[in-house]
Parts: structure tokens; C-alpha cells; sequence
């Protein structure tokens, strides 16, 4: 069924060759043979008919994953299922957001093994050649071939991010007399300046796998498309090493024989990049001075380090103000970074910021440059996350636009827009904007700005709106569809949905929650316990409520009494145990309350009022005038002043035997006794 | 004569087969008798055995499947010997990699160029381990055999116990 081209005149070759016939031009499927020989039927018949252009449709090309995306379009995502990395294993999966970026940095970190002990052997693994060969499988050559004192062997160690060995090397071609070519050793001040002066081999071999040549962006493609763990790395190269008087680039700046325009960018960049900002601004005067025409990416490098440079709002701007003149005087297009940066810089300009982004975005426009979501970011932060919140218009839209495209990664900020968005939604408290976001980053490649963390961030933002704003069964719809597959809910996210039932008064989910906290590694929090617990036993619940209730809470006993080899054994509180016990009581199960109540004596603390009634209220509803003794015996043993009320009413309400009377009586006497003693030690 | 007195002496030892008429040499190999590969002796009732190695290789086809699957075998289909090799090697890296984690011979599946390893294993490590490990042997023997090797886990709490002997 492959499509082949075919001419025009070689219609018989089509018919003979099999039963079905493809048409040229590939996407249009299949004739039967029928119609084909009925077209060379009516060829044959009419001279005319053959003497017309035949015209053939240009053969569609699909790209190499077509058929995949196809497929990958008619299914939807599943529920139930944890990311696909993970295998479908329930002790394999992870649960929460730690474990899940635990889990998930173990395989890559496996990975980083395998790799290390493949290329540091490399004559184990490539004994085996097979046809058509496979590049990512086999080791990399990261030692240096050339030896010996040349120019090759300068580039090759540059070539392989060798910071020391190139510069070694240098010195000593210097020392030599050998001339270095300007080219070359702009290429060793590039790499002088991409890695400041780390020395770290590790750090030169992650580099490496990131941004092979291209030294002008630096690696900024790339490191969206790959996995999500570059980020992490991305974060700590940018709080990296600084830059140190007189290190390596410099020094060998200063001994150039000839340096030319891009010598002098690069050192500009890499002063950016590392902090020294001032020497920055002083190499760029220098740049000026000698007549040189800076690049783009220089003048974006100088712009983003102007709030460095200067610390009032209006004169950062005027030095942004002067940086886009020299541009417009050097004839240098900018480009989508230039505005990036000149809106960073606005960013940390107040007021004064706040309004001339909108004539930058203008610029934009007006340069035909469509703007990036970092561009969006920017704005969105400064409308929305500063002090006061300015009542405008422009989160949608923003999301107007949002929408409608579907984004490739252009600026590294462009990761943190979503983030940015959903905060300023949830600043806002409206959960229609935050529909919008979600719809806007389901579409297309959208989803793939936010890496493992920041959807996790992400989802925890919008959960906790969706709590705040909406019902209870469209937010336990989201959670049950959401939860574990999509995004692992933090303890914040877990408070905040106990509160949502609260309000709408459906307290019988409580015990599926516990379930779930239980689940994800949550029982041993004492906020979340304490919430629980509180939750439960404020009032009277139906009997299977209750019943459950009480399991859950002999689950928050367990936990409490367990102690595990690496963690302290959770603490009883008085409001803890006292919950607890009322949950036992009310339940029926007497004498688990009982051992309860006895705890108290325990951890030194008192029963609230609101335990003793609701125990009194127990003892009353199964008709117990024993329990109500006891209760009494115990509130005056421990010296509360409650203990005269409960006696009062225990006398006036129950039904009381002799005995029981004479039992009364003499807790009475005791209590007025034991009150003095209890009161100065309580 | 000492034929007589060689075949009472064979009697006696009846796991050594006699060569007829031949060469009186040194068997130097020890004896593996085709009755007793791959089975499980009946013991005293006290011995926990999968499925797998209850049923004897005879069972292969009717009650059993295989562990290594490949068109190797097939009439003139080419690398049979390789695959064998290949084979030996990952099962022997594989239960090296997880130490006292596998507890089921493992079954490996080509499909086309790539291999597909299932494996059983118990829940000794914590899963953070078992991850590292997964992703080191798949990346490794994807380097050894340049082509890809994909590992898929599951973990059970205790060996599958079919019944005991």
C-alpha cells in the first residue's frame, strides 16, 4: 500500500502489479481496480481524454511521527495511571510529590551511572557493530586525542570543554611563541566566559550534553525539550561561580595581541553572567571606544544587568533608555530577548515600570515580533504580584492570546509564566481566569513549559482556588480525577479540601480522606491530624458515621502509639486524646474511650469541657449512671471545676441507686478536699 | 575376562553409561541426566515451589511458556547461537543487579531489534533503589547490545507459591 509515483504513462505497469492500486500522490488512498481500469477504459476510448494534462497531485510528506501523534490524539489521559516513567507497579509508584521527584531522579540517576561506567570503559562497548548503527548507545570519546603542544589540539580540548587543560595549553603555546589565531583564541575566551571558572569536570560534562556548539544561546532549546531534571541544574549554573579579579579571561584579554568586536562581546556576556556588572559597563566603554560594533546578544546581556548598575527606578530605565539608542545608532535589529530584558529590567522598577511596559509591548508589535510567554510573565508579574494590586484588564488579555498559540520555548523565563498566572488568579480569586489558563495549557505544546516541580506547584495553586471558590462535588470531581496521577496534593492542599467539606457539610467523606492521607505518607502531620480530629467529633453524627469515624480513629491511635526506627514517636496532645476519646464514646465502644480518658493523667494535661459533656451526654444516651459516676470521680481526681456541675447534674438527671447515691456523696467530700491540694500544683 | 567383572561394576554404579566396543576414556564433565533437568524433587511437603518450577520442561507448550523468546529458532532464520549467548548473559547480569530481589526466572522478549525484560521481583529494596538499578541495566545493556533493552518490574510482597513439596 506504499504510495509510489507513478507517470503518466504507465498505467498498465499499475494495473498489473497488484489488486489494489494506489493512486500518486500517497495520502488518498486506495482505488479498487475496477475504477482504475475503467479510468484506462475511458483512456483507451477517447484520444481527447488522453491528450489532456493529466495532472498529478504532489506527493504529501508526513513527518517521521505522524502515525504516533495520530494515535497518541485518540487517547485520552488516564485517570488512575501515575506518570508513564514510573512502571505500573503500586509499591513503584509514588504517592507524593517527594517521592515522586525522588523516584524520578533515581531512574535518571541510574542512568547518569550507567553512562559514567560506559564511558570510562568504552573497550567493553564496542565490540558489537550492527547495521544501521545506533550513536546514543555507544560511548563517548570525552578524553582528548591530540597530544602535544599545537593549535589542534587547543581547539579539540575546547572543543571538549576542558576549561583547565585549554587554558594550560594556551599558556603554553604562548610561552612557545607559536602565534594563536584571533579565532581560536576568541573560541577559548567563549568558552572562558560560558563556564566563568569552574574547574569541575562534571560540571564541563553536563554542559557538554546541553549546548554542544551553540555558544550564543545558551542552551536555551534545549534545555526546555529534555528532560525535566535539567532545570535543576540549569538553577544552579546561574547561581554559579562568580566572577574573580584577574582570573583566566581576563588575563588572557589583556594579553591579545589584536582583539576584534567579538573578543570584547564575549567578555561583556560572560562578566554578565558571572556578576561583575560595573567591569561589564567598563568593557563596553572600552567596546565604544575602540569603534566596535556590539551584537544583539551583548546588548541584551547589558540591558538585563541594568538594575545592577543603577538603583533609582527612573534612572534604570533611562540606562535601558540609552542601551536601545546605541542599538538603534549601531543599526542592530533587536530581537525577542532584547524586549525580555528590557522588561526584566522594568520589573524591578516599580511604578515607573509598570507603565512603559505597555510601550514596549507596543514596540513589539509594531517590530513584528510576536511576544514569548516570558514576555507575558513579566507583565503578568508586574501588574499582578506587586504590593497593591492594580485593577486591570490585562490578565485576559493576556490569556486572549495565550489561548489561541501554541508556544515553543524561546526565553528560559518562559517556564515560570504559567506559575505566575495561576498566582495571579488566585490573587484575583476568580476561577474563571483560572479555567482559561488550564484550557490554554492543555493546548498544544503548552503543557511541556511546566517541569515536574512546577506542575506540582501549579496544580497545588489552582486545587487550592478550586477549594476556595467552587462546590464541593466539582471539587471532589477534580481531586478524584487529579489526584495521584496529575498532581500530588501537599498537606496545604489536603487542609484546605477538609475545610471545603466543612462548609458544605459533607463530613461523612472524612474517612475516604484519611484513607488517602494514610496513602500518601501524610498520617504523621499533627496539623492535619489535629483537623481531623477536630472536625470529627464536633457534633453528633449518624450512627455509621459515627462508626467509621471512630475507626479512623483508632488509625490516629495506632499512628500515634507506633514508633518507627527513624522517626520520634508522635506526641499526644490534649486536644488529641480527648477527641479521640469522645469518638470512642460516642461510637459505643466504652472502653476504649475509657483507656483514653485515663491517658490524660499521662501526658499531664486536662479534658476540655467539651469532651466531659459530650462523654456526660454519652453516658446519658445508653442510660449509664455508672459511667456518669466514673466521669465524675475522674474530673474531680484531675481538680477541674466542671466536676461540681456534671455531679449537680448527674444527680438531678439520672435514676440513682443507694449505692450509687453514697458514691456521689463521698466524691464530693473528696473533691472538696483534693481542690485545694489540686489547685496550686494544676 | 574382564568383561564380567566391568559390567557387574556397571551395575552397581548405573549412572555411568558404558561405551560399548569404544575408547575406555575419562568422563571429565559431571553427569546431567535428562530425568532430572529442571524439576523439583518431591520432598517432605515443607517446600514452597512457583508454578514454574513445579511443572517439569516436558510441560513447555501444554502448561507451560517459554522464558526466552526469539525467532532465532525458526527454519533459516539466523542468530540463534547469538540470541542464546545474549540471553545467558542478561539473566546472569540481571540477577547480579538485583541482589536476592528476583524471584522468578526472568522472561525476555525481542521485538525486532529490541529486547524486553520482565521481571518478577520482591520488595527487599525501597523503591527509589529498585528505580536506580532499573534505569542503570537498561542503559548499560542498551550500550552492550546497542540496541534497546526496556526492563518492566513488578513487585509482589512474597514468591507466588503454587503448592509445596
Amino acid at each position: 500500500m506504499a504510495a509510489r509515483r507513478v507517470g503518466a504513462g504507465s498505467w498498465q505497469r499499475v494495473l498489473s502489479l497488484s489488486r489494489r492500486c494506489s493512486v500518486p500522490g500517497g495520502g488518498r488512498g486506495c482505488y479498487r481496480c475496477s475504477s482504475s481500469s475503467t479510468a484506462l477504459g475511458k483512456t483507451a476510448d477517447n484520444a481527447e481524454v488522453a491528450q489532456e494534462e493529466i495532472v498529478l497531485p504532489r506527493r504529501k510528506t508526513w513527518d517521521k511521527l505522524a502515525v504516533l501523534q495520530t494515535l497518541a490524539s485518540t487517547v485520552k489521559r488516564d485517570p488512575t495511571a501515575a506518570h508513564y516513567m514510573f512502571p505500573d507497579d503500586p509499591y513503584l509508584m509514588p504517592k507524593n510529590a517527594a517521592n515522586f521527584r525522588l523516584f524520578a531522579l533515581s531512574k535518571e540517576s541510574g542512568k547518569n551511572a550507567a553512562k559514567f561506567i560506559i564511558n570510562q570503559f568504552p573497550e567493553y562497548f564496542d565490540k558489537i557493530s550492527v547495521e544501521p548503527d545506533v550513536t546514543c548507545f555507544m560511548p563517548e570519546i570525552l578524553t582528548p586525542q591530540i597530544e602535544g603542544v599545537s593549535e589542534e589540539a587547543l581547539k579539540e580540548r575546547i572543543h571538549l570543554r576542558r576549561v583547565k587543560e585549554s587554558v594550560d595549553l594556551f599558556d603554553q603555546l604562548v610561552q612557545a611563541g607559536t602565534p594563536v589565531p584571533l579565532e581560536t583564541t576568541n573560541r577559548l575566551l567563549d568558552l572562558l566566559c560560558f563556564y566563568g571558572e569552574s574547574t569541575q569536570e562534571k560540571e564541563e560534562q553536563a554542559k557538554k550534553e546541553e549546548a554542544k556548539e551553540d555558544l550564543e544561546e545558551p542552551g536555551v532549546n534545549a534545555s526546555e525539550q529534555k528532560a525535566p531534571k535539567r532545570q535543576f541544574r540549569r538553577g544552579l549554573q546561574s547561581s554559579g561561580p562568580r566572577w574573580r579579579e584577574n582570573n583566566n579571561a581576563e588575563r588572557i584579554f589583556k594579553v591579545m595581541p589584536e582583539r576584534n568586536a567579538h573578543s570584547y562581546c564575549t567578555m561583556i556576556r560572560g562578566m554578565v553572567k558571572h556578576g561583575a556588572f560595573v567591569k561589564a559597563y567598563d568593557m563596553y566603554i572600552d567596546l565604544l571606544n575602540e569603534r566596535h560594533k556590539a551584537d544583539v546578544h551583548t546588548f541584551n546581556a547589558l540591558i538585563s544587568a541594568v538594575p545592577h548598575l543603577k538603583d533609582r527606578f527612573l534612572e534604570r530605565w533611562e540606562l535601558a533608555k540609552d542601551f536601545l539608542n546605541h542599538m538603534a545608532q549601531q543599526e542592530v535589529q533587536p530581537n525577542l530577548l532584547t524586549f525580555n530584558a528590557v522588561l526584566k529590567t522594568l520589573r524591578r522598577c516599580g511604578g515607573v515600570g509598570r507603565s512603559m511596559s505597555l510601550l514596549v509591548i507596543k514596540e513589539m508589535e509594531a517590530l513584528d515580533i510576536e511576544p514569548s510567554l516570558a514576555t507575558y510573565e513579566h507583565l503578568l508579574f508586574m501588574f499582578y504580584r506587586g504590593v497593591e494590586l492594580h485593577p486591570s484588564g490585562i490578565i485576559s488579555e493576556v490569556l486572549d492570546d495565550v489561548e489561541k498559540r501554541s508556544f515553543t520555548p524561546q526565553d528560559p523565563d518562559d517556564a515560570n509564566f504559567f506559575n505566575t498566572a495561576m498566582q495571579a488568579c488566585c490573587d484575583l480569586k476568580d476561577i474563571k481566569l483560572a479555567y482559561r489558563l488550564n484550557k490554554a495549557m492543555e493546548n498544544g505544546d503548552n503543557w511541556k513549559f511546566l517541569s515536574m516541580d512546577r506542575l506540582n506547584i501549579y496544580w497545588s495553586k489552582f486545587f487550592s482556588l478550586l477549594c476556595m471558590m467552587e462546590q464541593i462535588d466539582v471539587v471532589l470531581k477534580w481531586y478524584k480525577e487529579m489526584s495521584c496521577s496529575l498532581f500530588y496534593p501537599s498537606p496545604r492542599n489536603i487542609l484546605e479540601l477538609l475545610q471545603a467539606l466543612d462548609a458544605a457539610n459533607h463530613l461523612e467523606r472524612i474517612p475516604s480522606v484519611w484513607e488517602d492521607i494514610k496513602q500518601m505518607g501524610f498520617h504523621r502531620r499533627p496539623e492535619l491530624l489535629d483537623e481531623l480530629l477536630s472536625l470529627m467529633s464536633r457534633e453528633q453524627h449518624p450512627d455509621e458515621i459515627q462508626q467509621a469515624f471512630a475507626k479512623c480513629a483508632e488509625d490516629i491511635k495506632a499512628v500515634h502509639e507506633q514508633s518507627g526506627r527513624e522517626q520520634a514517636p508522635l506526641k499526644w496532645t490534649g486536644s488529641t486524646v480527648g477527641c479521640i476519646a469522645l469518638l470512642f464514646a460516642r461510637a459505643g465502644r466504652t472502653q476504649d474511650a475509657w483507656n483514653m480518658m485515663e491517658r490524660f493523667q499521662q501526658i499531664n494535661r486536662i479534658p476540655t469541657d467539651q469532651v466531659l459533656d459530650g462523654f456526660w451526654n454519652c453516658a446519658k444516651q445508653t442510660n449509664c449512671p455508672d459511667e456518669a459516676i466514673k466521669l465524675v470521680k475522674l474530673a474531680a481526681s484531675l481538680g477541674l471545676p466542671a466536676s461540681q456541675r456534671l455531679k449537680s447534674r448527674t444527680e438531678k438527671e439520672f435514676e440513682l441507686s443507694e449505692k450509687q447515691k453514697k458514691t456521689l456523696e463521698s466524691i464530693q467530700s473528696d473533691s472538696d478536699s483534693d481542690s485545694d491540694s489540686d489547685s496550686d500544683h494544676e | 575376562m574382564a568383561a564380567p567383572a566391568v559390567v557387574r561394576a556397571l551395575r552397581a554404579l548405573p549412572h555411568i553409561r558404558p561405551v560399548l566396543g569404544g575408547s575406555r576414556c575419562l568422563h571429565s564433565t559431571p553427569p546431567c541426566l535428562k530425568a532430572r533437568a529442571a524439576r523439583v524433587r518431591v520432598g517432605k511437603g515443607d517446600k514452597p515451589v512457583t508454578y514454574e518450577q513445579a511443572h517439569g520442561p516436558h510441560h513447555i507448550a501444554h502448561r507451560k511458556g517459554w522464558l526466552s523468546l526469539h525467532t532465532g529458532n525458526l527454519c533459516s532464520e539466523p542468530g540463534a547461537a547469538q540470541r542464546a549467548v545474549e540471553d545467558a548473559f542478561v539473566r546472569r547480569f540481571l540477577r547480579g543487579t538485583f541482589p536476592g530481589a528476583l524471584l522468578a526466572p526472568l522472561v525476555l522478549r525481542r521485538r525486532g531489534r529490541a529486547l524486553l525484560v520482565s521481571a518478577l521481583l520482591g520488595r527487599a529494596l525501597p523503591p527509589a533503589q529498585l528505580l536506580f538499578l532499573q534505569g542503570y541495566a537498561e542503559a548499560l545493556l542498551s550500550a552492550l547490545y546497542r540496541s534497546p533493552v526496556r526492563i518492566e518490574l513488578l513487585t509482589v510482597p512474597a514468591p507466588p507459591v503454587y503448592k509445596h513439596l
